[in-house]
């Protein structure tokens, strides 16, 4: 009887901290929380991660191996590739039009920061960073990895920290295109961490090594922005749309620090 | 006093579930430390310091994550009537039982966070998360097992061995 009762009255609490939470009233406890965690998280990962990386050489070996090969064949093809983009495969509008683009954001502002923990619930990709609404960050801002390439967007901004969704987290979509093609599709997350583009039209030419960035499509990311490449195509001749899985050109995994781009106004930040 | 043991460790496990843990992942998933620490405790302290120690353990879990304060505590409900259901039944080995509650406790975890997660908007694909998820995520967290049972177990041992034991006289 009286585990029950703890049962209901637990329970009870469970959803009236649910419900306080979704609006928003027990973020200044987050904050002080992530306060409190975030030295011990930094130094917990600090130490896992040469664990981890002697583990997965160990473990990986052949692996490593196969992505060695792997990688000395996608050097060739792109050092091939390459050549064929001097001889002018490109044409001055292709030029010009990834030069208006390099142009267009020629203000860019960044603002770096520092990875201190992941969600663990296997259900979500998302990452914690140690900067946070005091420092200028917004729910909806773009973050890109040091490379340059896409890795998420804020969606929860605390005073100090704020979260990250990942682009290979499973809600997150994302209007995409081929640079090679240009052809346009969307770009998801799923369960197990892997990027796949949907909705290309089967007229559309795709292969593996294709390059995949932001379309820019719809005002929530910034144009031309890199996600990955092409590493398989599926689709039959008679489906409508052909699927592409996409390897994210950011090591999501392993990521120490990030940049958020503060200067980029997505349009779910503006729109009324 | 046991408490004020038990809870820093409870804390730590929160923490390095979410710094740690995905640093080492298994069949493409991270373990539940914190999920496997309560079960341990139940199944070896009893259900009745666990029952003290879900609240807090679930509150600081969710406040260092991103998930809506409260969910991890409902779904670390059923470790209680689980370990609950174990101790009416007592068996020769108490690993064994333990083995299956924190697979069972794995389960149910899983099922009433998707539940939460889904009403309130952030809810994962339901279709994929059985094969993808919830089955490996169980099958690790009965793999981990045996590295926080053994600690408790011999924690407990020799706390009764320490206990003072009373004599009667003559």
């Amino acid at each position: 009887m009286r585990t029950l009762v703890w049962l209901v009255v637990v329970g009870l609490l469970a959803l009236l901290g649910i419900a306080l939470s979704q609006q928003g009233a027990l973020d200044p406890l987050r904050n002080v929380a992530l306060t409190v965690a975030s030295p011990f998280q930094r130094g917990l990962r600090a130490a896992a991660s040469p664990a981890a990386d002697f583990l997965d050489n160990v473990a990986k070996r052949q692996d490593l191996e196969d992505e060695n090969r792997l990688l000395r064949q996608q050097i060739e093809e792109l050092t091939a590739e390459i050549a064929r983009l001097k001889e002018s495969e490109f044409t001055a509008a292709d030029l010009a039009a990834l030069a208006e683009v390099e142009n267009s954001r020629p203000d860019d502002e960044f603002l770096v920061a520092r990875v201190i923990a992941r969600d663990p619930s296997n259900l979500k990709e998302r990452l914690a960073i140690d900067r946070g609404s005091d420092d200028g960050v917004a729910e909806g801002m773009v973050v890109m990895s040091e490379g340059a390439s896409l890795v998420g967007v804020v969606s929860k901004a605390l005073s100090d920290f704020a979260w990250v969704t990942l682009i290979t987290d499973p809600n997150s979509n994302i209007n995409a295109m081929m640079l090679e093609s240009r052809a346009q599709g969307v770009v998801s997350g799923s369960l197990n961490g892997g990027l796949h583009m949907d909705l290309i039209p089967q007229d559309a030419e795709v292969e593996p090594g294709n390059t995949v960035a932001t379309s820019g499509l719809g005002g929530n990311f910034p144009q031309a922005l890199l996600i990955g490449q092409v590493t398989s195509v599926r689709g039959e001749p008679q489906d409508v749309f052909k699927t592409a899985e996409v390897e994210p050109a950011a090591s999501l995994s392993r990521l120490e620090n990030v940049l958020v781009l503060t200067s980029f106004k997505a349009a779910r930040l503006t729109s009324p | 006093m046991r408490y004020l043991l038990f809870v820093p460790l409870i804390l730590f496990a929160a923490i390095a579930q979410v710094a740690a843990a995905p640093y080492f992942p298994l069949l493409g998933v991270t373990a539940n430390p914190l999920l496997v620490l309560l079960v341990c405790w139940a199944m070896v302290r009893g259900p009745e310091e666990t029952m003290a120690l879900i609240p807090v353990a679930g509150i600081f879990k969710d406040l260092i994550t991103t998930d809506p304060v409260g969910v991890s505590i409902l779904a670390f409900l059923p470790i209680v009537p689980l370990a609950a259901i174990r101790e009416r039944r007592p068996t020769e080995s108490e690993f064994l039982p333990t083995l299956a509650v924190v697979s069972a406790a794995s389960l149910s975890y899983y099922l009433i966070y998707m539940i939460v997660l889904t009403a309130v908007g952030d809810g994962p694909p339901w279709l994929q998360s059985p094969v993808r998820v919830i089955l490996p995520a169980a099958l690790f967290n009965a793999l981990i097992t045996p590295i926080l049972y053994l600690p408790v177990r011999w924690a407990t041992t020799l706390a009764e061995m320490a206990r003072p034991s009373m004599s009667v006289p003559g």
